[in-house]
């Protein structure tokens, strides 16, 4: 009876591996990553995170992994053989559904023929690959190790090497940047035809070199940022672009499966340095530190630095921050339902930022317009405020 | 009980900063009344906030224990009176429990208009005032000038009054021993019917309220049943003493002409008032002492829990204060804007801050307060006599026929360089002119009428900068006076903030509404949408600001491993807004209310 195997019945898990090694470091980046690292501590790492996902693999009988993703760092400049042996170690070790998505990032200057095909050949099915800006000055100031041609040139390989779903990440407000350079990048990069564009504001994390050089830099107002992020909005709609979250857009059916788990609420494992996990009611997250990773995982040392059991209220205040970036935004059924609470006091805040055009209501859901995406920090924090005050179905019962 | 010719009762006079309660340490320990090493600095000063502020809010009394160059031994009691204006009743009973007062004067600065105010209360109590030079060893001392403007000024003889630092211990022994010469030996009758003055009272969680009291006619013994002439409180004497450096001493009674306390499980100082006589209930006297009269609030303003929550433990904290300060008056009130909280009334604008700044440190909380005002008289114009001490509770102008508001009599004394910029203040806050006196060759003192109101908000500091911290203040109540009264109203967003209502003379209307408008603007957070401030009168809009509407707060990025960080970031933002208080739209820090209070620091 095939139709009825435990398969269908089992629950969808993403797997992220982070890879934590660069050629250099971008100025503006704060994930963990480390360069200059010779053959050894990539060697260490390797079999560190295999080993992470063959222990961590029996305790997910009742899962399917139908996406896996493999961030940084910079997983192309890893190489083929490494991101191979990892995918071979999950499918070993997990449940993978053959039609799962399996994404890697890549810089254009660690790309060639050779690897692309080998990790098409492998299973890899998606590319994600950093090309931030057609100004090569710009470039190059913000601490990017290619030209915009290089970047033009990696991803005609990506496609010749069979790469049906490409995504392409771009920056906007950088340094230097006026609103026409930035549609410039736009117009230069659409003549690609990614699947997916993802768009990111500049934003100066504390730690990052570029944080320790804002006084000294012309960065760009909020202003211009809100200008710039509006035009995106514009132009990629105009491209048959759907912004589907606030910082990403793609041509229909062509969505991140992946990232999408993430703010709704999906389950997901993450190995390697720094890397985050929500599982089965816990959120947790592995130590940002290479040589403190692989001697955890030699040794049986402690690797996680964050666990936290999100109490259920947790998760409806979570429904909203995360469900909010994207435009399938929430309804008042799906919450009250979910968790129980009464959903008129967040009502009533959506209405009023409703009547300054931040929020729309479509087919009896809330979606933050792109105007509401900018300031959305401060409409989800007068959501949660509101949701303190809202009433529990379960105790009313 | 002490021989009468054995006591001296006086208070000392100062300015504040000019020495009072350096001179009273000093006196202290030189009668070996505390060690050195005991010495706390100023410990008359008992509570943090009159060490802080150099003065003294609470009347005090000590008894010290001097031997003097006759060779006889003396108990001195030093009562300590409170130096600021707001206090003036409480200040007049102090007087009245003594015989004598030291005048502290400065040696560079002279006589002030607070030193003058009281040293007339001294005067009109029948006490005997002696000049004391303080400061001698400044630089900027001239004690031969000071002593004739003393002579000048207040009339009273001070060419041989001594000349001391305070500070350094110069010349004190010689403050102690005019004291004993020329502070008069108490007068009364032990055995005659009991007239006891209360001129102080505290609260005491194990003992109840200690009464302090001096003894003008009759005895107070432990046992005696006693009454409270005004009113009409009986308890019977736990225990009577006189008060040393070192705490309380219990003694068998209390006689005519001495100083001490009462306890008798007393439960609220509200029974106890100041000015108030204690009698013995089964042999009263006939008649009270005269100068009692119930103490009347003169500033109202609208106290607030900052976090709504905390409404409960701000009332606690009221009641608690109030056992101790029955001059504070607190009825709960409710605000849409701010929800529940209380109109506390106060003596003057120093009471106010002083009973805020308690509530927030001594109970730990964070308060909204409202803009003071004072009492408003209404007649309506079905006859009806209204006393408004709440904007919210003024009437429709429609229904009023006369409108009034109090007036005091203001005098203001400041070196004479400064007489335009007092001037152009004084006419600015509608004052009526009345006279002008020069104390001496360089400073001088203005009289004038003016409504209380527009000395409630911020007349000191502004009278303070305008003179660099030479002028000085001094005011008395008058009556009321008609007047041209608006009600303000303020609106965010297009809602009418009701807490920022307040009612003020309707030619200064446009003036503060711009201010208060601009105030707001820079206090009140940007969100997420453009917000209108309008202020308006009678449903006319006079003044307006926007505050622009923020175009940017997001997280560019949020992935698996950000989303606990941006929930921190979420929660701390909510944090700042969990302390305003939302107006519908509008959420509004407690700063922002704090600054429409102090309109004239620019």
């Amino acid at each position: 009876m095939a139709l009825f195997t435990t398969n269908n019945r089992k629950t969808p898990l993403g797997i992220y591996v982070h890879v934590p090694f660069c050629k250099s470091k971008c100025l503006y980046c704060d994930f963990y990553s480390r360069c200059n690292q010779d053959e050894r501590a990539k060697d260490g790492y390797l079999r560190a995170v295999c080993a992470h996902i063959r222990e961590a693999g029996p305790l997910a009988p009742g899962y399917r992994v139908d996406t896996i993703y493999f961030g940084g760092g910079t997983p192309s400049y890893f190489g083929a053989d490494g991101l191979a042996t990892i995918l071979t170690e999950i499918r070993r070790s997990f449940d993978v559904a053959g039609e799962a998505e399996i994404t890697f990032e890549a810089n254009p200057e660690s790309v060639s023929d050779t690897m692309l095909k080998r990790l098409r050949a492998e299973g890899f099915n998606r590319v994600s690959l950093g090309i931030q800006c057609d100004d090569d000055e710009i470039l190059q100031r913000i601490g990017r190790v290619h030209t915009f041609a290089q970047a033009v040139d990696a991803f005609q390989r990506i496609r010749n090497a069979g790469f049906r779903n490409v995504s392409v990440d771009l920056m906007y407000g950088l340094p230097g940047q006026s609103l026409v350079m930035w549609q410039d990048t736009l117009e230069n990069v659409l003549k690609l035809r990614p699947e997916h564009i993802s768009c990111y504001g500049l934003t100066l994390y504390p730690g990052t070199s570029m944080y320790d050089l804002k006084d000294r830099i012309a960065l760009a107002s909020d202003d211009a940022q809100a200008d710039m992020y509006l035009s995106a909005v514009d132009i990629l709609q105009r491209y048959g672009y759907h912004q589907y979250e606030i910082s990403n857009f793609s041509k229909t059916g062509k969505r991140s499966k992946h990232n999408l788990k993430y703010w709704t609420g999906g389950e997901y494992l993450g190995f390697g340095p720094s890397a985050a996990s929500d599982f089965a009611g816990k959120r947790f997250k592995v130590i940002s530190h290479l040589n403190g990773y692989i001697r955890g995982i030699q040794e049986g040392g402690q690797i996680l630095e964050e666990v936290e059991e999100i109490p259920f209220r947790e998760r409806a205040g979570e429904y909203l921050m995360l469900r909010l970036r994207t435009t399938y935004g929430i309804s008042k059924a799906e919450y009250e339902k979910k968790y129980l609470l009464d959903f008129a006091p967040l009502q009533q805040v959506l209405e009023q930022n409703q009547r300054y055009g931040l929020v729309r209501f479509v087919n009896d859901r809330w979606q933050l317009t792109p105007e509401g995406f900018l300031v959305s920090n401060r409409i989800i924090e007068d959501l949660q405020l509101a949701q303190e005050h809202s009433e529990s179905f379960a105790r009313r019962r | 009980m002490t021989e009468l010719s054995k006591i001296r009762n006086f208070s000392i006079i100062a300015h504040i900063d000019h020495g009072k309660s350096t001179l009273a340490d000093r006196l202290l320990e030189e009668c070996n009344a505390i060690s050195q090493r005991e010495m706390e600095s100023q410990i008359l000063d008992s509570m943090d906030l009159e060490r802080e502020r150099g003065i003294t809010i609470k009347a005090t009394a000590v008894q010290l224990s001097y031997t003097a160059d006759d060779g006889e031994t003396y108990a001195l009691n030093l009562i300590d009176t409170p130096g600021h204006v707001d206090f003036n009743y409480e200040v007049s009973r102090s007087l009245a429990a003594c015989e004598g007062a030291v005048l502290v004067v400065d040696a560079s600065q002279g006589v002030e208009a607070q030193t003058l105010a009281n040293t007339y209360l001294a005067i009109d109590a029948g006490l005997e005032v002696l000049p004391v030079i303080n400061k001698i060893d400044l630089p900027s001392a001239r004690p031969a000038e000071v002593k004739a403007e003393v002579e000048d000024i207040i009339g009273i003889p001070a060419e041989d009054s001594p000349e001391i630092s305070a500070k350094n211990g110069i010349n004190i022994h010689s403050v102690l021993e005019m004291i004993v010469k020329d502070v008069p030996a108490p007068a009364g009758d032990r055995e005659a019917p009991v007239q006891a003055l209360i001129f102080d009272s505290q609260y005491d969680s194990y003992r109840g309220v200690i009464v302090y009291t001096r003894v003008k006619q009759g005895t107070l013994r432990p046992g005696m049943d006693i009454k409270m002439m005004a009113t009409g409180a009986q308890y019977k004497i736990v225990e009577v003493g006189t008060m040393s450096p070192k705490g309380l001493m219990p003694r068998e009674a209390l006689g005519a002409g001495e100083v001490g306390y009462v306890t008798a499980s007393i439960k609220t100082v509200a029974d106890t008032q100041v000015g108030d006589t204690i009698t013995a209930a089964s042999n009263p006297a006939s008649e009270p002492l005269p100068g009692y009269r119930q103490v009347q609030p003169m500033v109202y303003s609208g106290v607030y829990p900052a976090d709504g929550a905390k409404y409960q433990d701000l009332r606690d904290a009221l009641e608690k204060l109030k056992l101790n300060d029955a001059s504070m008056t607190y009825e709960p009130e409710s605000s849409i804007a701010l929800g529940f909280g209380f109109r506390c009334g106060f003596l003057g604008l120093l009471h106010m801050e002083i009973i805020q700044e308690r509530l927030e440190r001594e109970y730990n909380l964070d308060l909204i307060t409202t803009a003071p005002n004072v009492v408003y008289r209404i007649t309506k114009t079905d006859g009806t006599v209204l006393m408004v001490d709440n904007p919210l509770d003024y009437p429709d102008p429609a229904d009023i026929a006369l409108a009034e508001e109090p007036f005091v009599k203001v005098s203001l004394i400041a070196p004479q360089e400064y007489v335009g910029n007092i001037m152009e203040l004084a006419t600015g806050r509608r004052g009526e002119f009345k006279d002008m006196v020069y104390l001496d060759a360089s400073r001088v003192e203005l009289h004038y009428d003016m409504p209380l109101n527009e000395i409630i908000y911020d007349f000191f500091d502004a009278l303070k900068s305008r003179t660099r911290g030479y002028g000085s203040l001094d005011y008395e109540f008058l009556g009321y006076r008609q007047s041209k009264l608006v009600k303000l109203d303020i609106l965010l967003n297009g809602d009418v903030v009701d807490a920022l209502s307040f009612i003020l003379f309707s030619d200064n209307a446009y003036a503060r509404a711009r201010k208060i408008c601009e105030k707001l603007k820079d206090n009140i957070p940007r969100a997420q949408f453009e917000i209108p401030i309008q202020a308006a009168v009678g449903g006319k809009i006079i003044a307006r600001e926007t505050i622009k509407a923020v175009r940017k707060d997001v997280l560019a990025k949020c992935y698996g491993g950000d989303i606990t960080r941006k929930k921190k970031l979420l929660e701390k933002q909510k944090e700042g807004k969990k302390r305003m208080r939302t107006f519908g739209t509008v959420s509004v820090p407690s700063e922002a209310f704090m600054a429409v209070l102090k309109l004239d620091e620019d």
